[in-house]
């Protein structure tokens, strides 16, 4: 038996080729009853987040008050990062959004794409060699 | 000073037996600070530590009450975060996270279920293998099958799913956190599948381990099972995996054969494995010219098709392997020699990495209602030497 066997665990699986986990695991809201760039924060949690958490039930929501503070939303991802919004003097509509970003956000720092596609698949039209065909005549 | 760790500052002395939890560490404390006089110590201080014959002590369940799952926001939101189907109960769902080294009762622990979804797990993951890549030799389809669903890949899927570990085990904690303990004595029991050779208590003797005998006696990867040296990455790896494969095993009980299969193929099978990374020729060149022996071909013969540099410090050889008039692989390499043996090894890679195809059908296929009657695939009869 010359073939022996290494052992590779791959690198991890693509989000989305086969099933799709959402990233954000965990959103936290902080509110402070007294404060006035918390009026937006409270009147979004009276009357939209109900409904917000009712349309993304993967998504842990824990709301606690921090009295004498700006109001945040902190998300939490599956990678272990957070991001955390301060969300004070926002009208509800406008902190619907950022949660909205929140949610959709992979939890990765933000890059700058530069090519179009990004594949781990091998190129099919393969690497140009110049040991093959007749090559370049100088 | 010497270091000990803060575990082992109550020695002996700590240590729980059965029975006897309450009585020694009062009497030791006793004698010791505070009685230093001569005067006997006073009876009853020993009277009522000692419980009752069949009085029981209020102790601390070790991991949460089934009840308690209704009430976990995390729980609900990995079920919905998994998309699981309604039929699968969360209760169902917090037992899977409740590892044996946790809770050793297996009444409450995912034992049972995750034994059922490895089955399930490693029964597609094989048969997928087996019908996609025909020619594998059983050493690559091993640690291909281990590549899809052993521990460390199972415990990478639910760490991708967002699972957590509670920081100790217990009745408090919440039930959406994965339970486990690398507590070395909790281990015991907790493995199955394969069987403890009779030559792993003789460990400095060398016993050859031939894929036959792997096959039989070791477990579903091919590995020895022996009772010792497990790591705590190991245990961790296990704990992580347990819970994916309980899960699987859930989703069979609850809401059957399809869904389970469903489940395995989305999550587990959709991973890229590169297979032709896990190849270590020994022999390349005599192996490929017992393969075409074996399978009546010309013997292989090397050609060199290009260099460049021969005199230079960084020469490139190019070298074809043929046989007959086709050509069976080609490798690149500084020097003659290493080129023709990389060359057999991609020739070699080519016979055993054929597949028929991306969709192949696997026997679990013929399960579905109305399927096509079974064509046989074809099965290669696996290593060359």
């Amino acid at each position: 038996m010359t073939v022996k066997a290494l052992r590779a665990i791959p690198s991890g699986g693509k989000n989305g080729l086969g099933a799709f986990i959402l990233q954000c695991k965990k959103l936290e809201f902080h509110y402070c009853d007294w404060a006035g760039s918390s009026k937006g924060m409270n009147g979004f949690i009276k009357s939209l987040l109900p409904k917000f958490a009712a349309a993304n039930p993967q998504i842990e929501f824990s709301i606690s008050p921090r009295p004498g503070k700006h109001p945040v939303v902190t998300g939490h991802y599956i990678n272990g990062r957070t991001k955390p919004i301060c969300v004070r003097n926002l009208s509800p509509y406008e902190i619907l959004e950022k949660l909205e970003l929140l949610r959709d956000a992979s939890g990765e720092k933000l890059k700058r794409t530069n090519k179009a596609v990004t594949s781990s698949k091998p190129s099919v039209r393969g690497i140009w060699s110049p040991y093959h065909g007749k090559g370049m005549i100088v | 000073m010497k270091g000990i760790r803060p575990s082992r500052w109550g020695g002996q002395l700590l240590h729980a037996r059965p029975g006897s939890a309450t009585i020694p560490r009062r009497n030791f404390l006793a004698s010791t600070v505070r009685c230093q006089s001569t005067v006997q110590a006073p009876a009853e201080d020993l009277i009522d530590q000692i419980p009752e014959e069949g009085e029981t002590l209020p102790r601390k369940l070790p991991s949460p009450l089934p009840e308690r799952a209704l009430q976990s926001a995390k729980l609900a939101a990995l079920h919905s975060r998994l998309s699981l189907s309604k039929k699968i109960p969360l209760q169902a769902l917090a037992r899977a996270l409740v590892t044996p080294s946790a809770d050793p009762n297996s009444s409450f622990n995912n034992a049972n279920l995750a034994f059922l979804g490895s089955t399930i797990i490693n029964y597609h993951v094989a048969e997928y293998i087996t019908c996609k890549w025909p020619r594998l030799p059983m050493a690559i389809h091993y640690e291909a099958l281990r590549a899809y669903s052993g521990p460390e890949s199972l415990a990478q899927i639910s760490r991708r799913w967002g699972v957590e570990a509670a920081a100790a085990p217990g009745e408090e904690v919440d039930p959406g956190l994965l339970q486990w303990t690398s507590n070395p004595s909790a281990l015991v029991g907790t493995r199955w599948g394969g069987y403890v050779r009779a030559e792993t208590d003789r460990k400095h003797s060398f016993y050859r381990r031939g894929i036959s005998s792997r096959v039989i006696l070791d477990n579903d990867f091919g590995d020895a099972v022996d009772a010792g040296s497990v790591t705590h990455q190991h245990h961790q790896d296990t704990s992580f995996s347990s819970f994916v494969q309980a899960v699987v095993g859930a989703i069979y009980s609850h809401s059957g054969r399809e869904a389970a299969k469903d489940f395995v193929e989305s999550h587990i099978l959709s991973r890229q494995v590169d297979l032709s990374s896990l190849f270590h020729f020994q022999l390349p060149t005599r192996e490929l010219a017992m393969l075409c022996a074996r399978e009546g071909f010309e013997p292989p013969l090397a050609r060199l098709e290009s260099e460049t540099g021969r005199h230079s410090r960084t020469p490139v050889y190019v070298v074809g392997i043929y046989s007959g008039k086709e050509k069976l692989g080609e490798g690149n390499a500084p020097s003659l020699d290493f080129a023709r043996r990389k060359a057999c090894m991609n020739a070699l890679k080519s016979w055993y990495l054929y597949s028929p195809g991306n969709k192949v059908r696997v026997p679990s296929d013929m399960m579905e209602e109305g399927a096509k009657p079974w064509k046989a695939p074809h099965i290669d009869i696996g290593e060359v030497i």
